[in-house]
């Protein structure tokens, strides 16, 4: 579903992004990406949504090239991507419901199809009753679940989450990673950059490590790293 | 697009614009204050315009008439220049009356009775024209005409009249000129706060994949939303303001009394169309420019 080829990105102040990364992701899979900060983690999610392009190597996503691809064709490759953001990134000024439907109304839907899809999507993630309110009047996680709400309104086959816990007090933070768990199970393949280790210990997913732009570690039902646990035994 | 899309796009226009009223007005003002200053030039220079107009009538040209020409010979005559281009106006002034105005000019009545037998003044034609700067070029003409004996004109005052109203026109086209440059740069600036301040909300659509065209439609609505509304409150402003002026002017008495404005009607026909045209062109070229920059995410 996504292939990496040889993907370099060296930016203008001479900083590695990535360094000759070659990964498969396949359709479903729930795939941890971890490292410290710099190491190239928001690199490679930028590069699978086109915000920055790689200098050398291919970035294949559902058989499309994407490194190949013109500008104006970006918003249609995003469309099958769900995006979650640490800092939710909601749009303030409509709400809970128009923020979901926002993103039908960009690929056309009818308001037939609207009134229909957003509710349930608003239900699977346990926010219906908050369909009026606007962002502000959100604790932290509602406005994450209202994000994946958007993010997966479109029946989107993938799911990037850039750190979508990294604002989250842990008990929220489980409820967003009950969302994702129940998205992924749907058939949506998720890819998650996160820094906390309890989760990505306790999920027990596909975890790839990447420092200093290379991939480091790329382990199937992984943990954070050997030295969490270590250090977990020992305290 | 469909027209659901496009139903739609027009509402987050209208929504847009009430949301951040705050700014909609600060571009509203912009837009007004432009619109008011080059309804002010436009106004100014058509007004001098017309006024120099109705003072050039008064540099006529006299054509006096060949002695022994009978009445039926200066009728034909008469009817022979108004035919000519450029010609507004012939007034028949017969010999008697020449005498009779001679007379009144010099409050002398006894010169009248005196020439009265024998008057030395010949009949003239008083000619206007149309324009007086063709005044040259209609002289030659009058000259060829048999039956008309000399030609006599302010030529030098008539000079320094085209000079003036050139000099005039060329300053009101400059003075237009600069404040539509004025007002766009104005009305852009204005327009980027706007979308600078919305800056995150494009970015957000463009993450959810949005295309350019639908993130650009909504603040283009909203842009000719507020030229049209600017360009509204402008012609009423205006159209109020200049009825007030030309009535202060109507009581105006002496040297003045004689001329009158460009009618309200007439002159703020004329502002409509290109109050209308600017306000939503400033507006929708404005927000273009504006968020042009902020699409490439």
């Amino acid at each position: 579903m996504i292939k990496l080829q040889g993907v370099t990105k060296v930016y203008s102040n001479g900083a590695i992004g990535l360094n000759n990364v070659s990964l498969n992701i396949e359709k479903g899979e729930f795939v941890f990406i971890t490292g410290n900060s710099g190491s190239g983690k928001s690199t490679f999610l930028k590069m699978l949504y086109k915000e920055i392009d790689p200098d050398r190597g291919k970035i294949v996503i559902n058989n499309r090239d994407i490194t190949k691809m013109k500008r104006r064709q970006i918003p249609y490759l995003r469309r099958d991507l769900g995006m979650v953001f640490q800092d939710f990134r909601l749009l303030p000024n409509k709400t809970v419901y128009e923020n979901v439907a926002f993103a039908m109304e960009i690929v056309g839907a009818s308001s037939r199809e609207i009134r229909k899809n957003v509710p349930i999507v608003l239900g699977l993630v346990g926010l219906a009753k908050k369909a009026r309110c606007y962002p502000n009047e959100l604790s932290g996680g509602e406005q994450q679940r209202t994000a994946l709400a958007r993010a997966i309104v479109n029946n989107n086959p993938i799911l990037i989450a850039d750190e979508p816990t990294g604002n989250l007090d842990p008990a929220t933070s489980w409820e967003i990673m009950n969302c994702l768990q129940d998205i992924n199970k749907r058939g949506v393949t998720i890819i998650m950059a996160t820094h906390e280790r309890e989760i990505v210990n306790t999920l027990k997913k596909r975890v790839i490590e990447i420092s200093n732009g290379q991939v480091s570690k790329d382990v199937h039902e992984g943990g954070y790293d050997d030295e969490v646990e270590y250090s977990q035994v020992f305290i | 697009m469909k027209w659901s899309t496009l139903k739609y796009l027009f509402k987050e226009g209208i929504i847009g614009l009430w949301r951040n009223r705050t700014m909609a007005v600060a571009s509203i003002g912009t837009i007004v204050l432009c619109l008011l200053i080059l309804g002010m030039s436009y106004g100014v220079g058509t007004n001098i315009d017309y006024l120099i107009e109705q003072i050039e009538t008064k540099f006529g040209i006299t054509a006096y008439i060949k002695e022994g020409l009978t009445e039926l010979e200066i009728l034909n005559l008469r009817y022979e220049v108004e035919q000519l281009e450029d010609v507004a106006s012939v007034t028949y002034i017969s010999k008697e009356e020449a005498l009779k105005n001679f007379s009144a000019d010099n409050e002398d009545e006894s010169l009248f009775e005196m020439f009265k037998e024998d008057n030395p003044l010949p009949a003239s034609l008083e000619i206007t024209t149309v324009d007086i700067k063709n005044q040259g070029q209609l002289i030659e003409r009058l000259n060829n005409i048999e039956g008309i004996d000399e030609t006599v004109y302010f030529q030098n005052e008539t000079q320094t009249f085209i000079n003036i109203r050139n000099t005039v026109n060329y300053i009101c086209y400059g003075i237009l000129i600069c404040l539509i440059v004025v007002g766009l740069l104005l009305m852009s600036n204005t327009i980027k706060l706007t979308v600078y301040i919305r800056k995150r909300e494009i970015n957000i659509m463009k993450y959810v994949g949005a295309t350019d065209s639908f993130i650009r439609v909504p603040f283009l609505i909203e842009g000719m939303l507020v030229g049209f509304i600017g360009a509204l409150i402008s012609i009423l402003m205006v159209t109020f303001a200049y009825d007030w002026i030309s009535e202060k002017a109507a009581n105006v008495s002496g040297v003045l009394a004689e001329l009158s404005l460009v009618p309200t009607a007439e002159i703020i026909s004329s502002l409509i169309p290109m109050y209308l045209a600017l306000g939503i062109g400033i507006g929708l070229i404005g927000s273009m420019f504006a968020i042009h920059k902020h699409l490439k995410v």
